[in-house]
């Protein structure tokens, strides 16, 4: 039994890397990211990789977005995380809120779309402090090691979702402040998160929702140790 | 592979294209916010574009066992959905009710349109459900698990908090029976209507079949006309066995459309329809089932009694459906056929 529970934690953790996002303390974040307190706050450039097509019939992704700016700021017990890439098209939406499921009366609100899909971001955490330099598995953590993952969909905002391991990611419900903007073919998000210690690693992902990226079809980064 | 299998046969040869059957379905299930333009069923003009707009062109389903799926249908595919300016022509003096902007495309858009065989023009109707396959496309596509296949009764169903509207379903699914609710961000699909079912009641769409074209049971029950049908008789072909997902969703398919001058005449010896399209639907089976059909018409013509079309006829409920109670789940013995 003890054998086959260090398998599972070696298998189901990576070793940590040598990168780190640089961040800074002792300030107060802003959401706005054109917010001033920004422009002091070093910049890191993570280098993003894209999923492999799940299927034959998936055209392969050029790697169009090859990395993800990251500036941090902590303070007032609360993480604030900037992320910016570039991207030529915002895939975008205003839903209308369903207020009916079934059975209703008088016009429904109409779904104007079937085969679109909208650009998003998020930052993974573990949800628990890592131990001995092993990080939970990229592929969203692992039944030892559950991850956070901060989303934000450029339809329907930001919320927390908790995953333990590929295609157990499950929405929590709790939203969380995020704001973003998008102009001259640049995303710009602010994520305001729960205070995140010194050393935690964190890792970040891309979706383009104009070459139908979603779940794992995606742009990603190894695990960087926050500074 | 689940211990029982609901099964639905249709009977091409009686279905009037009425619509019945998707309203039926639509007031049950679908008129819900962001559910307007699907139609869980739907009946469709063969030869013709069918809903979405050329779905059986689209791809999807399995190819020597590996998953290969298509593009998602556009929301034009599907058809567009619209109002009228009742208001304007009841009250305002307009001269007629029109539509709020051009119409271009509707589910059953080419109604009635057919094609041309030897001049003469001919089409039958194709209502279509969830197929509730035994080897499910959409199932094997998802990456969350959220689709699952009833253990006991091998419905095939969405797990609405478990889905992500990822719609790698959608892209799987061979027949395009999976749709996409933008405004709850989810995929929903036909549930052959479970909840009627686990009460004794048949599905609202056979229930409301005017042209008694629909027989619901499961496929296992050696009792049920279902069984009957397919297994026995072998009369009832799933749509494009070639995709792959056997599916639990059987046809009668068109055997002898009547022709002025043919009386008598089979489609195989004097085709009303040719041939192909049926094979292209249906596969190279569909000879047979046609000529098994055939000698059960003859049967009858000559004063002799045909089961199949005794059972075909449904008469009445008992004989289209076999509803099973929940302990006949459990109870039924699964027939055994070669």
């Amino acid at each position: 039994m003890r054998s086959l529970l260090g398998f599972a934690f070696v298998i189901g953790a990576a070793v940590a890397a040598e990168l780190t996002v640089g961040a800074r303390s002792g300030v107060t974040g802003d959401l706005n990211p054109a917010g001033a307190v920004w422009q002091a706050v070093e910049a890191s450039k993570l280098a993003l990789h894209r999923t492999p097509p799940q299927y034959a019939t998936e055209p392969p992704s050029a790697l169009e977005i090859a990395s993800v700016e990251v500036k941090v700021i902590r303070g007032a017990g609360k993480t604030w995380v900037r992320l910016a890439w570039p991207d030529p098209s915002a895939e975008t939406a205003s839903l209308d809120k369903p207020k009916k499921m079934w059975q209703s009366e008088g016009l429904v609100r109409q779904s104007a779309a079937t085969n679109r899909f909208f650009d998003g971001c998020a930052v993974m955490l573990p949800a628990q402090p890592v131990a001995n330099d092993l990080f939970p598995s990229l592929q969203m953590g692992d039944a030892l090691h559950p991850v956070l993952i901060y989303y934000y969909d450029a339809a329907r905002g930001a919320e927390v979702m908790e995953a333990a391991g590929r295609g157990t990611t499950k929405r929590t419900g709790r939203k969380f402040p995020a704001r973003a903007t998008w102009a001259g073919g640049n995303w710009t998000i602010v994520l305001e998160l729960p205070e995140v210690a010194a050393g935690t690693p964190l890792s970040v992902a891309v979706w383009n929702g104009g070459q139908q990226d979603r779940d794992g079809r995606k742009y990603f980064s190894v695990w960087h140790r926050l500074q | 592979m689940s211990r029982h299998q609901y099964s639905m046969v249709l009977d091409l040869n009686k279905c009037l294209g009425c619509q019945t059957c998707t309203m039926a379905c639509k007031k049950m299930w679908t008129d819900g916010d962001g559910m307007d333009y699907m139609y869980w069923n739907n009946v469709e003009t063969r030869p013709g574009q069918g809903y979405p707009r050329k779905w059986d062109e689209m791809g999807g389903g399995f190819d020597r066992g590996q998953l290969r799926p298509s593009e998602i249908p556009t929301k034009e595919d599907y058809g567009q959905t619209f109002e009228y300016n009742y208001e304007a022509r009841m009250y305002g003096g307009a001269a007629s009710a029109q539509p709020h902007q051009e119409v271009r495309n509707t589910p059953n858009w080419d109604e009635d349109v057919g094609a041309l065989m030897l001049g003469e023009n001919y089409y039958f109707y194709l209502p279509r459900i969830c197929n509730h396959c035994t080897n499910p496309a959409c199932l094997a596509a998802c990456p969350r698990s959220a689709i699952y296949k009833r253990e006991e009764d091998g419905i095939v169903l969405i797990d609405q908090e478990r889905c992500e509207g990822y719609r790698h379903c959608i892209q799987a699914c061979p027949y395009k029976k999976i749709y996409f609710n933008e405004l709850l961000g989810k995929s929903q699909k036909c549930i052959f209507c479970y909840p009627r079912l686990e009460k004794g009641d048949v599905n609202a769409c056979a229930k409301q079949c005017p042209g008694r074209i629909r027989f619901v049971g499961l496929l296992d029950d050696p009792h049920s006309t279902v069984h009957k049908l397919v297994k026995v008789h072998k009369v009832a072909l799933g749509l494009f066995p070639e995709k792959g997902t056997d599916p639990n969703v059987f046809y009668v398919p068109p055997f002898n459309p009547p022709r002025t001058g043919n009386y008598g005449k089979s489609i195989l010896e004097d085709p009303r329809l040719p041939l192909d399209y049926l094979i292209y639907l249906f596969g190279e089976e569909v000879v047979e089932v046609i000529r098994r059909l055939e000698a059960e018409l003859k049967v009858a013509q000559s004063g002799g009694r045909s089961e199949v079309l005794q059972l075909l006829i449904g008469r009445d409920a008992g004989v289209r459906y076999q509803i099973a109670q929940r302990e006949d789940l459990v109870q039924i013995q699964p027939a055994r056929h070669a």
